[in-house]
Protein backbone atom coordinates (compact mmCIF):
# COMPACT_ATOMS: atom_id res chain seq x y z
CA UNK A 1 0.00 0.00 0.00
CA UNK A 2 1.26 3.40 -0.76
CA UNK A 3 0.61 5.76 2.10
CA UNK A 4 0.54 9.45 2.16
CA UNK A 5 -1.12 11.55 4.76
CA UNK A 6 -3.89 13.70 3.51
CA UNK A 7 -4.44 17.08 4.92
CA UNK A 8 -7.61 16.27 6.68
CA UNK A 9 -10.18 18.94 6.43
CA UNK A 10 -11.97 17.61 9.43
CA UNK A 11 -15.66 17.73 8.70
CA UNK A 12 -15.38 15.58 5.65
CA UNK A 13 -15.21 12.01 6.78
CA UNK A 14 -14.00 10.39 9.90
CA UNK A 15 -14.10 6.88 11.12
CA UNK A 16 -17.19 6.47 13.28
CA UNK A 17 -15.26 4.58 15.93
CA UNK A 18 -12.14 6.71 15.95
CA UNK A 19 -13.02 10.25 15.08
CA UNK A 20 -9.53 11.47 15.75
CA UNK A 21 -7.53 9.01 13.82
CA UNK A 22 -5.89 9.94 10.61
CA UNK A 23 -7.36 8.48 7.49
CA UNK A 24 -4.98 6.84 5.17
CA UNK A 25 -5.59 6.90 1.47
CA UNK A 26 -5.23 3.89 -0.66
CA UNK A 27 -4.83 5.47 -3.99
CA UNK A 28 -5.35 2.41 -6.10
CA UNK A 29 -8.71 1.45 -4.79
CA UNK A 30 -9.69 4.99 -4.00
CA UNK A 31 -10.50 4.30 -0.38
CA UNK A 32 -9.87 6.15 2.80
CA UNK A 33 -8.99 3.74 5.56
CA UNK A 34 -8.92 4.42 9.25
CA UNK A 35 -5.47 3.84 10.58
CA UNK A 36 -6.67 2.52 13.89
CA UNK A 37 -9.17 -0.11 12.96
CA UNK A 38 -8.86 -0.45 9.22
CA UNK A 39 -12.41 0.45 8.47
CA UNK A 40 -12.96 1.72 4.97
CA UNK A 41 -14.48 5.06 5.56
CA UNK A 42 -14.94 6.82 2.30
CA UNK A 43 -14.96 6.08 -1.31
CA UNK A 44 -13.21 8.58 -3.39
CA UNK A 45 -14.85 9.48 -6.57
CA UNK A 46 -11.64 10.02 -8.45
CA UNK A 47 -9.42 7.12 -9.26
CA UNK A 48 -5.92 8.17 -9.99
CA UNK A 49 -4.81 4.96 -11.55
CA UNK A 50 -4.42 4.75 -15.29
CA UNK A 51 -7.57 4.31 -17.22
CA UNK A 52 -6.47 1.91 -19.85
CA UNK A 53 -3.95 -0.77 -19.66
CA UNK A 54 -1.64 -0.28 -22.58
CA UNK A 55 0.36 -3.11 -23.96
CA UNK A 56 3.55 -2.61 -25.82
CA UNK A 57 2.43 -4.65 -28.80
CA UNK A 58 -0.69 -2.63 -29.14
CA UNK A 59 -0.50 -1.06 -32.54
CA UNK A 60 -3.44 1.21 -32.03
CA UNK A 61 -2.49 4.60 -33.32
CA UNK A 62 -5.11 6.21 -31.30
CA UNK A 63 -4.18 6.48 -27.70
CA UNK A 64 -7.38 6.00 -25.75
CA UNK A 65 -6.00 7.72 -22.69
CA UNK A 66 -7.88 10.84 -21.90
CA UNK A 67 -5.72 12.29 -19.22
CA UNK A 68 -2.49 13.22 -20.92
CA UNK A 69 1.07 13.08 -19.63
CA UNK A 70 2.30 13.03 -16.09
CA UNK A 71 2.34 16.43 -14.54
CA UNK A 72 5.56 18.20 -13.83
CA UNK A 73 4.34 20.80 -11.37
CA UNK A 74 7.72 21.19 -9.73
CA UNK A 75 9.22 22.66 -12.78
CA UNK A 76 6.75 24.10 -15.19
CA UNK A 77 4.56 26.85 -14.00
CA UNK A 78 1.12 25.42 -13.49
CA UNK A 79 0.76 22.62 -15.92
CA UNK A 80 -2.77 23.16 -17.02
CA UNK A 81 -3.25 23.44 -20.69
CA UNK A 82 -5.95 22.64 -23.15
CA UNK A 83 -5.48 20.49 -26.16
CA UNK A 84 -7.95 19.99 -28.90
CA UNK A 85 -7.94 16.59 -30.50
CA UNK A 86 -8.61 15.74 -34.10
CA UNK A 87 -12.24 15.92 -35.03
CA UNK A 88 -14.10 12.78 -35.90
CA UNK A 89 -17.55 13.68 -37.13
CA UNK A 90 -18.58 15.72 -40.12
CA UNK A 91 -19.15 18.86 -38.16
CA UNK A 92 -15.52 19.38 -37.43
CA UNK A 93 -14.55 20.01 -41.01
CA UNK A 94 -15.11 23.34 -42.63
CA UNK A 95 -15.73 24.16 -46.29
CA UNK A 96 -12.48 23.13 -47.82
CA UNK A 97 -12.10 19.90 -46.00
CA UNK A 98 -9.67 21.36 -43.51
CA UNK A 99 -10.45 20.63 -39.96
CA UNK A 100 -11.84 23.44 -37.95
CA UNK A 101 -10.09 24.08 -34.72
CA UNK A 102 -6.47 23.76 -35.59
CA UNK A 103 -4.99 20.68 -34.27
CA UNK A 104 -3.39 21.56 -31.01
CA UNK A 105 -3.44 24.84 -29.27
CA UNK A 106 -0.23 26.02 -27.72
CA UNK A 107 0.29 24.57 -24.30
CA UNK A 108 1.64 26.66 -21.48
CA UNK A 109 3.11 29.21 -23.82
CA UNK A 110 4.59 31.16 -20.97
CA UNK A 111 7.33 28.62 -20.43
CA UNK A 112 7.66 26.99 -23.75
CA UNK A 113 11.31 27.92 -23.87
CA UNK A 114 11.86 26.39 -20.48
CA UNK A 115 10.25 23.12 -21.49
CA UNK A 116 12.36 23.15 -24.59
CA UNK A 117 15.44 23.55 -22.47
CA UNK A 118 14.39 20.66 -20.25
CA UNK A 119 14.09 18.48 -23.27
CA UNK A 120 17.53 19.56 -24.41
CA UNK A 121 18.97 18.85 -20.97
CA UNK A 122 17.48 15.39 -20.98
CA UNK A 123 18.96 14.76 -24.41
CA UNK A 124 22.41 15.91 -23.38
CA UNK A 125 22.32 13.86 -20.22
CA UNK A 126 21.26 10.79 -22.15
CA UNK A 127 24.25 11.02 -24.38
CA UNK A 128 26.61 10.66 -21.46
CA UNK A 129 24.33 8.42 -19.41
CA UNK A 130 23.75 10.72 -16.51
CA UNK A 131 21.38 9.46 -13.83
CA UNK A 132 18.04 11.00 -13.21
CA UNK A 133 19.06 12.83 -10.05
CA UNK A 134 21.59 14.91 -11.94
CA UNK A 135 19.03 15.72 -14.59
CA UNK A 136 16.55 16.79 -11.93
CA UNK A 137 19.12 18.97 -10.28
CA UNK A 138 19.99 20.50 -13.62
CA UNK A 139 16.35 21.23 -14.29
CA UNK A 140 16.01 22.91 -10.94
CA UNK A 141 19.08 25.03 -11.52
CA UNK A 142 17.84 26.01 -14.92
CA UNK A 143 14.49 27.00 -13.54
CA UNK A 144 16.11 29.18 -10.91
CA UNK A 145 18.33 30.87 -13.44
CA UNK A 146 15.49 31.32 -15.86
CA UNK A 147 13.23 32.89 -13.28
CA UNK A 148 15.94 35.24 -12.17
CA UNK A 149 16.26 36.56 -15.69
CA UNK A 150 19.72 37.95 -15.04
CA UNK A 151 21.14 35.82 -17.81
CA UNK A 152 18.25 36.34 -20.12
CA UNK A 153 20.34 37.39 -23.09
CA UNK A 154 22.38 34.22 -23.20
CA UNK A 155 21.46 31.31 -25.35
CA UNK A 156 19.28 28.85 -23.46
CA UNK A 157 21.38 25.97 -24.65
CA UNK A 158 24.47 27.55 -23.18
CA UNK A 159 22.72 28.08 -19.87
CA UNK A 160 21.46 24.51 -19.94
CA UNK A 161 24.93 23.15 -20.62
CA UNK A 162 26.40 25.20 -17.83
CA UNK A 163 23.64 24.05 -15.46
CA UNK A 164 24.44 20.47 -16.38
CA UNK A 165 28.08 21.09 -15.58
CA UNK A 166 27.22 22.63 -12.23
CA UNK A 167 24.83 19.83 -11.35
CA UNK A 168 27.47 17.20 -12.02
CA UNK A 169 29.88 19.13 -9.82
CA UNK A 170 27.37 19.52 -7.05
CA UNK A 171 26.57 15.83 -7.04
CA UNK A 172 30.22 15.03 -6.55
CA UNK A 173 30.80 13.53 -9.98
CA UNK A 174 32.21 16.39 -12.01
CA UNK A 175 32.41 16.19 -15.75
CA UNK A 176 35.09 18.14 -17.54
CA UNK A 177 34.06 21.06 -19.68
CA UNK A 178 35.22 19.14 -22.69
CA UNK A 179 32.92 16.27 -21.87
CA UNK A 180 29.98 18.64 -21.67
CA UNK A 181 31.11 20.27 -24.92
CA UNK A 182 31.01 16.89 -26.57
CA UNK A 183 27.30 16.58 -26.02
CA UNK A 184 26.39 20.21 -26.53
CA UNK A 185 26.62 22.49 -29.49
CA UNK A 186 27.98 25.32 -27.39
CA UNK A 187 31.66 26.17 -27.28
CA UNK A 188 33.70 25.59 -24.14
CA UNK A 189 34.34 29.30 -23.85
CA UNK A 190 30.67 30.13 -23.81
CA UNK A 191 29.86 27.36 -21.36
CA UNK A 192 32.65 28.62 -19.11
CA UNK A 193 31.29 32.15 -19.27
CA UNK A 194 27.77 31.06 -18.47
CA UNK A 195 29.10 28.88 -15.67
CA UNK A 196 30.70 31.84 -13.96
CA UNK A 197 27.64 34.00 -14.50
CA UNK A 198 25.33 31.38 -13.06
CA UNK A 199 27.46 30.93 -9.98
CA UNK A 200 27.29 34.62 -9.42
CA UNK A 201 23.58 34.84 -10.12
CA UNK A 202 22.64 31.99 -7.82
CA UNK A 203 25.28 33.00 -5.29
CA UNK A 204 26.52 29.47 -4.90
CA UNK A 205 29.95 28.06 -5.21
CA UNK A 206 31.25 24.68 -6.16
CA UNK A 207 34.03 22.56 -4.76
CA UNK A 208 37.35 22.43 -6.46
CA UNK A 209 37.90 19.46 -8.72
CA UNK A 210 40.35 16.83 -7.62
CA UNK A 211 42.18 14.19 -9.57
CA UNK A 212 40.29 11.36 -7.92
CA UNK A 213 36.94 12.50 -9.27
CA UNK A 214 37.82 11.37 -12.75
CA UNK A 215 39.81 8.24 -12.12
CA UNK A 216 37.02 5.73 -12.19
CA UNK A 217 35.54 7.10 -15.35
CA UNK A 218 38.75 7.42 -17.31
CA UNK A 219 40.10 4.08 -16.18
CA UNK A 220 37.00 2.16 -17.01
CA UNK A 221 36.77 3.83 -20.39
CA UNK A 222 40.30 2.64 -21.04
CA UNK A 223 39.51 -0.83 -19.78
CA UNK A 224 42.06 -0.76 -17.02
CA UNK A 225 41.73 -3.16 -14.10
CA UNK A 226 40.93 -2.00 -10.61
CA UNK A 227 44.52 -2.34 -9.44
CA UNK A 228 45.75 0.07 -12.03
CA UNK A 229 42.95 2.48 -11.25
CA UNK A 230 43.78 2.44 -7.57
CA UNK A 231 47.43 2.87 -8.31
CA UNK A 232 46.73 5.81 -10.58
CA UNK A 233 44.53 7.42 -7.95
CA UNK A 234 47.28 7.02 -5.41
CA UNK A 235 49.92 8.40 -7.74
CA UNK A 236 47.88 11.45 -8.59
CA UNK A 237 47.02 12.17 -5.00
CA UNK A 238 50.59 11.83 -3.89
CA UNK A 239 51.79 14.02 -6.71
CA UNK A 240 49.44 16.80 -5.69
CA UNK A 241 50.35 16.43 -2.04
CA UNK A 242 54.03 16.67 -2.78
CA UNK A 243 53.27 19.56 -5.11
CA UNK A 244 55.25 18.07 -7.94
CA UNK A 245 52.86 19.54 -10.48
CA UNK A 246 52.15 23.10 -9.42
CA UNK A 247 49.68 24.89 -11.59
CA UNK A 248 48.74 21.91 -13.73
CA UNK A 249 45.10 21.21 -14.32
CA UNK A 250 43.94 18.21 -12.25
CA UNK A 251 42.82 16.53 -15.44
CA UNK A 252 46.31 16.61 -16.87
CA UNK A 253 47.77 15.27 -13.65
CA UNK A 254 45.20 12.50 -13.59
CA UNK A 255 46.01 11.58 -17.17
CA UNK A 256 49.72 11.47 -16.46
CA UNK A 257 49.11 9.32 -13.39
CA UNK A 258 47.02 6.91 -15.41
CA UNK A 259 49.77 6.75 -17.98
CA UNK A 260 52.38 5.96 -15.37
CA UNK A 261 50.23 3.36 -13.67
CA UNK A 262 49.27 1.67 -16.90
CA UNK A 263 52.85 1.61 -18.15
CA UNK A 264 53.93 -0.08 -14.93
CA UNK A 265 51.27 -2.73 -15.23
CA UNK A 266 50.45 -5.31 -17.81
CA UNK A 267 47.79 -3.13 -19.39
CA UNK A 268 49.77 -0.45 -21.12
CA UNK A 269 48.04 2.44 -22.77
CA UNK A 270 49.59 4.99 -25.06
CA UNK A 271 49.54 8.67 -24.35
CA UNK A 272 47.33 9.21 -27.34
CA UNK A 273 44.67 6.83 -26.07
CA UNK A 274 44.65 8.41 -22.66
CA UNK A 275 44.61 11.86 -24.21
CA UNK A 276 41.56 10.95 -26.27
CA UNK A 277 39.63 9.74 -23.26
CA UNK A 278 40.61 12.54 -20.95
CA UNK A 279 40.38 15.31 -23.48
CA UNK A 280 43.95 16.47 -22.98
CA UNK A 281 46.62 16.73 -25.61
CA UNK A 282 49.32 14.10 -25.47
CA UNK A 283 51.99 16.76 -25.14
CA UNK A 284 50.20 17.88 -22.01
CA UNK A 285 50.38 14.38 -20.62
CA UNK A 286 54.03 14.31 -21.56
CA UNK A 287 54.70 17.53 -19.66
CA UNK A 288 52.96 16.40 -16.53
CA UNK A 289 54.55 12.99 -16.78
CA UNK A 290 58.00 14.55 -16.92
CA UNK A 291 57.21 16.34 -13.68
CA UNK A 292 56.14 13.22 -11.80
CA UNK A 293 58.65 10.82 -13.33
CA UNK A 294 61.58 11.68 -11.07
CA UNK A 295 59.65 10.73 -7.94
CA UNK A 296 57.99 7.70 -9.48
CA UNK A 297 59.10 5.17 -6.84
CA UNK A 298 57.56 7.27 -4.08
CA UNK A 299 54.29 7.73 -5.84
CA UNK A 300 53.24 4.14 -6.35
CA UNK A 301 51.24 2.48 -3.61
CA UNK A 302 53.17 0.09 -1.43
CA UNK A 303 51.35 -3.04 -2.51
CA UNK A 304 51.48 -2.49 -6.24
CA UNK A 305 52.57 -5.40 -8.40
CA UNK A 306 54.89 -4.09 -11.03
CA UNK A 307 54.78 -5.68 -14.41
CA UNK A 308 57.42 -3.26 -15.61
CA UNK A 309 59.71 -2.21 -12.79
CA UNK A 310 59.90 1.41 -11.84
CA UNK A 311 63.26 2.06 -13.37
CA UNK A 312 62.12 0.71 -16.70
CA UNK A 313 59.24 3.13 -16.97
CA UNK A 314 59.36 5.06 -20.24
CA UNK A 315 61.07 8.34 -19.98
CA UNK A 316 59.85 11.04 -22.32
CA UNK B 1 39.78 72.53 -17.41
CA UNK B 2 42.90 70.89 -16.23
CA UNK B 3 42.29 68.18 -13.79
CA UNK B 4 44.04 68.33 -10.54
CA UNK B 5 46.46 65.51 -10.69
CA UNK B 6 48.57 66.21 -7.73
CA UNK B 7 48.02 64.00 -4.79
CA UNK B 8 47.05 65.58 -1.55
CA UNK B 9 49.84 64.69 0.81
CA UNK B 10 49.20 61.36 2.33
CA UNK B 11 49.09 61.32 6.06
CA UNK B 12 52.22 59.34 6.79
CA UNK B 13 50.52 57.17 9.32
CA UNK B 14 48.07 56.04 6.74
CA UNK B 15 50.55 54.94 4.19
CA UNK B 16 51.71 52.18 6.43
CA UNK B 17 49.46 49.24 5.91
CA UNK B 18 48.81 48.69 9.54
CA UNK B 19 46.37 51.49 9.43
CA UNK B 20 45.27 50.94 5.91
CA UNK B 21 43.93 47.47 6.23
CA UNK B 22 41.77 46.87 3.30
CA UNK B 23 38.71 48.38 4.85
CA UNK B 24 36.74 45.65 6.43
CA UNK B 25 35.16 43.37 4.02
CA UNK B 26 32.07 42.53 5.97
CA UNK B 27 31.84 38.93 4.88
CA UNK B 28 33.92 36.95 7.29
CA UNK B 29 35.14 33.68 5.98
CA UNK B 30 34.57 31.15 8.73
CA UNK B 31 37.51 29.04 7.74
CA UNK B 32 40.82 30.32 8.88
CA UNK B 33 43.08 27.34 8.68
CA UNK B 34 46.18 29.40 8.58
CA UNK B 35 45.52 30.85 11.92
CA UNK B 36 47.00 34.21 11.31
CA UNK B 37 45.35 34.79 14.56
CA UNK B 38 43.14 37.66 15.09
CA UNK B 39 43.05 38.46 18.68
CA UNK B 40 39.83 40.33 18.46
CA UNK B 41 40.54 43.92 19.07
CA UNK B 42 37.98 46.28 20.39
CA UNK B 43 36.48 47.95 17.42
CA UNK B 44 38.18 51.26 17.28
CA UNK B 45 36.60 54.12 15.56
CA UNK B 46 37.87 53.62 12.12
CA UNK B 47 39.04 57.12 11.77
CA UNK B 48 42.17 56.33 9.87
CA UNK B 49 40.23 54.01 7.65
CA UNK B 50 37.50 56.44 6.83
CA UNK B 51 40.05 59.05 6.02
CA UNK B 52 41.69 56.60 3.74
CA UNK B 53 38.41 55.78 2.11
CA UNK B 54 37.67 59.43 1.68
CA UNK B 55 40.91 60.05 -0.02
CA UNK B 56 40.36 57.13 -2.23
CA UNK B 57 37.06 58.48 -3.19
CA UNK B 58 38.33 61.92 -3.87
CA UNK B 59 40.96 60.92 -6.31
CA UNK B 60 40.08 58.40 -8.82
CA UNK B 61 42.61 55.66 -8.77
CA UNK B 62 45.60 57.68 -7.94
CA UNK B 63 48.77 55.78 -7.97
CA UNK B 64 49.77 55.92 -4.32
CA UNK B 65 46.41 54.62 -3.23
CA UNK B 66 46.77 51.95 -5.82
CA UNK B 67 50.15 51.03 -4.51
CA UNK B 68 49.22 51.04 -0.87
CA UNK B 69 46.21 48.89 -1.44
CA UNK B 70 48.02 46.77 -3.91
CA UNK B 71 50.65 46.34 -1.32
CA UNK B 72 47.83 45.18 0.84
CA UNK B 73 46.84 42.73 -1.78
CA UNK B 74 50.26 41.33 -2.26
CA UNK B 75 50.89 41.20 1.42
CA UNK B 76 47.54 39.67 1.81
CA UNK B 77 48.38 36.89 -0.52
CA UNK B 78 51.75 36.47 1.02
CA UNK B 79 50.26 36.37 4.44
CA UNK B 80 47.85 33.62 3.74
CA UNK B 81 50.11 30.94 2.41
CA UNK B 82 51.75 29.34 5.32
CA UNK B 83 52.69 26.33 3.29
CA UNK B 84 55.51 28.27 1.84
CA UNK B 85 58.28 26.63 0.07
CA UNK B 86 60.79 29.15 1.11
CA UNK B 87 61.02 30.04 4.69
CA UNK B 88 59.54 33.41 4.86
CA UNK B 89 58.73 35.59 7.73
CA UNK B 90 55.03 35.61 7.80
CA UNK B 91 53.85 39.08 7.49
CA UNK B 92 51.25 40.31 9.76
CA UNK B 93 49.45 41.96 6.95
CA UNK B 94 45.80 41.37 7.54
CA UNK B 95 44.14 39.18 4.99
CA UNK B 96 41.47 40.90 3.03
CA UNK B 97 38.86 38.34 3.83
CA UNK B 98 39.68 37.66 7.41
CA UNK B 99 39.92 41.09 8.87
CA UNK B 100 36.37 41.97 9.39
CA UNK B 101 35.75 45.05 11.38
CA UNK B 102 38.58 45.00 13.78
CA UNK B 103 41.05 47.46 12.46
CA UNK B 104 42.96 49.11 15.17
CA UNK B 105 44.67 52.17 13.95
CA UNK B 106 46.84 52.32 16.99
CA UNK B 107 48.23 48.87 17.53
CA UNK B 108 49.13 46.45 14.80
CA UNK B 109 47.25 43.21 14.63
CA UNK B 110 48.79 40.62 16.87
CA UNK B 111 48.98 37.37 15.00
CA UNK B 112 50.35 34.17 16.35
CA UNK B 113 53.65 34.70 14.63
CA UNK B 114 55.91 37.25 16.22
CA UNK B 115 54.76 40.63 15.29
CA UNK B 116 56.63 42.41 12.59
CA UNK B 117 55.07 45.69 11.69
CA UNK B 118 53.46 45.15 8.37
CA UNK B 119 55.04 48.10 6.73
CA UNK B 120 58.53 46.65 6.63
CA UNK B 121 57.46 43.20 5.56
CA UNK B 122 57.70 42.84 1.85
CA UNK B 123 58.42 46.16 0.24
CA UNK B 124 56.97 44.79 -2.94
CA UNK B 125 55.58 47.49 -5.08
CA UNK B 126 53.50 46.62 -8.09
CA UNK B 127 54.74 47.98 -11.38
CA UNK B 128 52.23 49.71 -13.55
CA UNK B 129 51.90 48.09 -16.92
CA UNK B 130 49.04 49.84 -18.59
CA UNK B 131 46.81 52.83 -18.08
CA UNK B 132 43.60 53.39 -19.98
CA UNK B 133 42.21 56.88 -20.02
CA UNK B 134 39.58 58.84 -21.87
CA UNK B 135 39.37 62.45 -22.83
CA UNK B 136 36.82 64.50 -24.68
CA UNK B 137 38.21 66.70 -27.42
CA UNK B 138 35.03 68.67 -27.45
CA UNK B 139 34.30 68.81 -31.14
CA UNK B 140 33.08 66.53 -33.88
CA UNK B 141 35.85 65.06 -35.96
CA UNK B 142 36.09 63.89 -39.52
CA UNK B 143 37.82 60.57 -39.25
CA UNK B 144 38.63 60.31 -42.89
CA UNK B 145 40.67 63.48 -43.00
CA UNK B 146 42.45 62.52 -39.85
CA UNK B 147 43.29 59.11 -41.23
CA UNK B 148 44.50 60.53 -44.51
CA UNK B 149 46.60 63.33 -43.17
CA UNK B 150 47.99 62.02 -39.94
CA UNK B 151 50.92 59.72 -39.73
CA UNK B 152 50.58 56.38 -37.96
CA UNK B 153 46.83 56.34 -38.18
CA UNK B 154 44.65 53.51 -39.39
CA UNK B 155 40.98 53.67 -40.11
CA UNK B 156 38.85 50.79 -41.25
CA UNK B 157 35.23 51.87 -40.92
CA UNK B 158 33.90 48.46 -41.81
CA UNK B 159 35.74 46.85 -38.96
CA UNK B 160 35.67 49.52 -36.31
CA UNK B 161 34.27 53.00 -36.26
CA UNK B 162 37.35 54.82 -34.95
CA UNK B 163 40.77 55.96 -36.03
CA UNK B 164 43.58 54.05 -34.37
CA UNK B 165 46.57 56.30 -33.91
CA UNK B 166 49.90 55.50 -32.34
CA UNK B 167 52.76 57.64 -31.10
CA UNK B 168 56.22 56.56 -30.21
CA UNK B 169 57.14 58.86 -27.39
CA UNK B 170 55.16 57.52 -24.52
CA UNK B 171 54.48 54.41 -26.54
CA UNK B 172 50.70 54.54 -26.64
CA UNK B 173 47.74 53.87 -28.86
CA UNK B 174 44.66 56.03 -29.10
CA UNK B 175 41.21 55.34 -30.46
CA UNK B 176 39.67 58.51 -31.76
CA UNK B 177 35.95 58.56 -32.40
CA UNK B 178 33.98 60.87 -34.59
CA UNK B 179 32.10 62.31 -31.65
CA UNK B 180 35.35 63.79 -30.43
CA UNK B 181 35.95 61.34 -27.63
CA UNK B 182 39.26 59.57 -27.41
CA UNK B 183 40.59 56.56 -25.53
CA UNK B 184 44.31 56.42 -24.81
CA UNK B 185 45.95 53.12 -23.85
CA UNK B 186 49.39 51.75 -23.28
CA UNK B 187 50.98 54.34 -21.03
CA UNK B 188 52.97 53.22 -18.05
CA UNK B 189 52.06 55.99 -15.65
CA UNK B 190 49.30 58.51 -15.13
CA UNK B 191 51.50 61.40 -16.11
CA UNK B 192 52.55 59.68 -19.27
CA UNK B 193 48.97 58.90 -20.10
CA UNK B 194 48.02 62.53 -19.70
CA UNK B 195 50.99 63.64 -21.73
CA UNK B 196 50.19 61.21 -24.50
CA UNK B 197 46.58 62.28 -24.57
CA UNK B 198 47.70 65.85 -24.90
CA UNK B 199 49.97 64.91 -27.77
CA UNK B 200 47.14 63.22 -29.59
CA UNK B 201 44.98 66.25 -29.00
CA UNK B 202 47.68 68.45 -30.45
CA UNK B 203 47.92 66.24 -33.53
CA UNK B 204 44.22 66.55 -34.04
CA UNK B 205 44.44 70.28 -33.46
CA UNK B 206 47.15 70.67 -36.03
CA UNK B 207 44.94 68.98 -38.56
CA UNK B 208 42.56 71.87 -38.20
CA UNK B 209 39.99 70.78 -35.68
CA UNK B 210 39.25 72.97 -32.69
CA UNK B 211 40.34 70.35 -30.21
CA UNK B 212 40.11 70.96 -26.50
CA UNK B 213 41.13 68.83 -23.57
CA UNK B 214 38.07 68.17 -21.50
CA UNK B 215 37.41 65.63 -18.78
CA UNK B 216 40.62 63.70 -18.82
CA UNK B 217 39.86 60.65 -16.73
CA UNK B 218 41.82 57.54 -16.04
CA UNK B 219 39.55 54.56 -16.47
CA UNK B 220 41.70 51.61 -15.67
CA UNK B 221 45.16 50.83 -14.38
CA UNK B 222 46.92 47.50 -14.64
CA UNK B 223 49.86 46.57 -12.52
CA UNK B 224 51.85 43.46 -11.92
CA UNK B 225 54.15 42.24 -9.23
CA UNK B 226 55.87 39.17 -7.94
CA UNK B 227 55.65 37.92 -4.41
CA UNK B 228 58.66 35.68 -4.95
CA UNK B 229 57.21 32.50 -3.56
CA UNK B 230 54.85 29.88 -4.94
CA UNK B 231 51.25 30.18 -3.90
CA UNK B 232 48.83 27.41 -3.09
CA UNK B 233 45.75 28.45 -5.01
CA UNK B 234 43.59 25.62 -3.70
CA UNK B 235 44.09 26.83 -0.17
CA UNK B 236 43.30 30.37 -1.13
CA UNK B 237 40.07 29.43 -2.80
CA UNK B 238 39.02 27.45 0.26
CA UNK B 239 39.43 30.35 2.61
CA UNK B 240 38.21 33.13 0.38
CA UNK B 241 35.44 31.41 -1.43
CA UNK B 242 33.25 34.46 -1.78
CA UNK B 243 35.87 36.42 -3.62
CA UNK B 244 37.91 33.83 -5.47
CA UNK B 245 37.17 31.97 -8.60
CA UNK B 246 39.62 29.26 -9.51
CA UNK B 247 38.82 26.98 -12.40
CA UNK B 248 41.95 25.24 -13.57
CA UNK B 249 40.11 23.99 -16.62
CA UNK B 250 39.29 27.49 -17.73
CA UNK B 251 42.25 29.57 -16.65
CA UNK B 252 45.36 28.63 -14.75
CA UNK B 253 45.22 31.60 -12.44
CA UNK B 254 42.93 32.39 -9.58
CA UNK B 255 40.70 35.41 -10.09
CA UNK B 256 40.27 37.29 -6.86
CA UNK B 257 37.71 40.06 -6.88
CA UNK B 258 38.44 42.29 -3.96
CA UNK B 259 35.44 44.30 -2.88
CA UNK B 260 37.10 47.23 -1.27
CA UNK B 261 39.01 48.58 -3.05
CA UNK B 262 37.37 47.24 -6.14
CA UNK B 263 40.30 45.48 -7.70
CA UNK B 264 40.57 42.23 -9.58
CA UNK B 265 43.73 40.27 -8.99
CA UNK B 266 44.93 37.39 -11.10
CA UNK B 267 47.03 35.25 -8.84
CA UNK B 268 49.26 32.59 -10.29
CA UNK B 269 50.99 29.61 -8.81
CA UNK B 270 54.40 31.04 -9.55
CA UNK B 271 53.76 33.97 -7.29
CA UNK B 272 53.10 36.54 -9.95
CA UNK B 273 50.10 38.73 -9.36
CA UNK B 274 48.38 40.98 -11.85
CA UNK B 275 46.20 43.73 -10.44
CA UNK B 276 43.69 45.59 -12.49
CA UNK B 277 40.87 47.98 -11.96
Amino acid sequence: LFFFLSLDVLPRVTCPNHPDSILVEDYRAGDMICSECGLVVGDRVIDVGSEWRTFSNDKATKDPSRVGDTQNPLLSDGDLSTMIGKGTGAASFDEFGNSKYQNRRTMSSSDRAMMNAFKEITNMADRINLPRNIVDRTNNLFKQVYEQKSLKGRSNDAIASACLYIACRQEGVPRTFKEICAVSRISKKEIGRCFKLILKALETSVDLITTGDFMSRFCSNLGLPKQVQMAATHIARKAVELDLVPGRSPISVAAAAIYMASQASAEKRTQKEIGDIAGVADVTIRQSYRLIYPRAPDLFPADFKFDTPVDKLPQL
Amino acid sequence: MDQNNSLPPYAPGLASPQGAMTPGIPIFSPMMPYGTGLTPQPVQSTNSLSLLEEQQRQQQQQQAAQQATAQQATQGTSGQTPQLFHSQTLTTAPLPGTTPLYPSPMTPMTPITPATPASESSGIVPQLQNIVSTVNLGCKLDLKTIALRARNAEYNPKRFAAVIMRIREPRTTALIFSSGKMVCTGAKSEEQSRLAARKYARVVQKLGFPAKFLDFKIQNMVGSCDVKFPIRLEGLVLTHQQFSSYEPELFPGLIYRMIKPRIVLLIFVSGKVVLTG
